[in-house]
């Protein structure tokens, strides 16, 4: 299942949106913020008719680059977690 | 002339496919409703409980839409059911006219989940019919995840009959020339216009098939089944002439009922009923700017039995107070007592931008005032949601204030309280 992420952004004057970090609560419950670390591709979507726009960026956890997949839905404004 | 080509466009398993397609992409389950036994239904303990909408492997358990949950359960224990979510259907179809409206000048809305395309002289633009229907149906599954049906031919009847063939995600044809090779072996009840009732008649005058009642006597036809004899007899032909309309003609009426959650055996209650659906009619016909000069009370009985009455006003109206007592009226009449499960209430004969009111010397000379409350009344609630005001009648009751329509709680899915995998 996709998870709801916080998430800090960057919207520029031609209304283009760039992720810089996003936070996320561990097993343990302790907040973690990782560093957005470059954009490998942003993609505007509609499936079932919802806007929403994808994602794929890197981010370093632990000195490491992964690989992750976010989701801005336009509608509720909300960021999600690819699974 | 050069003939028409009409495109009728229908979703798979529309609401079921909106679902699927929400979970898996939005929320990003795993599983495919459409690939397992599944249906939308309503709600059992509110007696909404019918299947609204079932998946192609539901279907072979047999499976149909309208029937009772209970009833869909015993065919098919481990059927997966899923709440209705009408604000993501909503969102589906816009997104799919939009679609259509990129490809044809002219689209109908027929429903939901269904339009007609006008595609006549589109040869130029994109090519033969069938490659533009394939490129269409292509373009809605990559853009917004589900499949469609369409069909092609010279009319709208024929083009409809056709995205009812084999699905799903599949282009037919049925030009006039395929008729009896493709529509004519196929039961009568397949056809538009012949529902159960009517099905049952020509079955008892030995039609069974399409092919049968478009070669029966129309002159029998019609002595049996009157005009619409003559309709269904043209129908079996082949023959409609109605355009496909782009834009979508004014209301002839407007109306809403319910299905209440109880029994209701006592005059307080059903008239209570009543005036919530007398709010959501009256503030749909002053949205409008609409009045109606006809109104009309439905009542369902506990054992389905209905019954129906009418009245035509002084002078049109839309003033909710009004309509009430006038329902109230008609219900004093019609009522014997019985338990009700399902309360109407409907108006017609549409009059636009109505003023010019028609006094009588009995009138109780306060509608100008009531017209005024009414105004006053639905801008705070456009403003600050219905229920930011209600009548105190409705409080502590067990009627929702402003009934009819697609309710609140099928509008969404809470999905804290719904297992996804």
């Amino acid at each position: 299942m996709n998870m709801p992420v916080d998430v800090n952004a960057t919207f520029n004057t031609i209304g283009k949106i760039k992720p810089n970090y996003i936070r996320i609560e561990d097993e343990e419950h302790v907040l973690r913020t990782y560093k957005v670390e470059s954009i490998e591709y942003v993609k505007e979507e509609k499936f079932a008719g919802i806007n929403t726009i994808t994602f794929v960026c890197n981010v370093l956890v632990d000195d490491c680059l992964e690989k992750i997949k976010i989701y801005y839905n336009i509608d509720t404004h909300k960021w999600m977690l690819g699974k | 002339m050069c003939s028409k080509i009409i495109f009728h466009i229908d979703v798979n398993s529309a609401f079921l496919s909106w679902e699927a397609v929400y979970r898996i992409k939005i929320l990003g389950a795993q599983k495919d409703l459409r690939e397992i036994p599944s249906a939308v239904a309503g709600d059992i303990k509110k007696r909404h409980g019918i299947i609204l909408a079932k998946s192609v492997p539901a279907k072979k358990y047999g499976i149909q839409t309208g029937e009772m949950i209970g009833d869909a359960l015993k065919k098919c224990p481990h059927l997966e059911l899923v709440p209705p979510h009408y604000q993501l259907y909503k969102k589906s179809s816009e997104a799919f006219m939009e679609i259509l409206r990129r490809f044809c000048p002219v689209v109908e809305q027929f429903s939901i989940d269904e339009a007609y395309c006008d595609m006549t002289g589109t040869i130029g633009l994109y090519g033969s019919s069938v490659a533009v229907a394939n490129i269409i149906k292509d373009t809605i599954y990559k853009e917004l995840g589900f499949t469609v049906n369409i069909g092609i031919s010279n009319n709208k009847l024929l083009a409809k009959i056709a995205s009812d063939f084999k699905k799903p995600n599949l282009v037919h044809t049925l030009f006039p020339e395929e008729i009896e090779k493709k529509m004519w072996p196929l039961p009568v009840s397949d056809l538009f216009f012949v529902g159960r009732a009517t099905a049952k008649k020509l079955f008892a005058l030995g039609i069974k098939t399409i092919g049968d009642l478009a070669n029966a006597e129309e002159a029998m036809l019609k002595s049996h089944l009157k005009k619409q004899g003559e309709i269904i007899y043209q129908f079996a032909n082949g023959i409609d002439a109605s355009p496909v309309v782009g834009e979508q003609p004014l209301f002839k009426g407007y109306g809403n009922s319910t299905t209440i959650a109880f029994d209701v055996d006592k005059t307080e209650a059903a008239k209570q009923v009543l005036l919530s659906l007398c709010e959501t009619v009256g503030k749909r016909l002053r949205d409008d700017n609409a009045s109606a000069t006809v109104l009309s009370i439905s009542i369902v009985y506990f054992d389905f039995n209905h019954i129906s009455a009418q009245t035509t006003l002084i002078s049109p109206t839309n003033i909710t107070n009004e309509l009430y007592e006038e329902a109230c009226k008609l219900f004093d009449r019609l009522w014997d007592g019985m338990a009700i499960r399902n309360l109407g209430v409907h108006t017609t004969r549409i009059v636009r931008n109505f003023q010019n009111r028609q006094l009588s010397l009995f009138d109780h000379d306060q509608f100008e005032k009531l017209e005024k409350l009414d105004r006053a009344v639905d801008k705070i609630r456009d403003k600050y949601g219905v229920d930011s005001l209600k009548r105190a009648s409705f409080i502590n009751s067990p009627i929702y204030h402003m009934t009819g329509g697609i309710g609140k709680e099928k509008q969404t899915v809470n999905y804290e309280e719904v297992k996804l995998e």
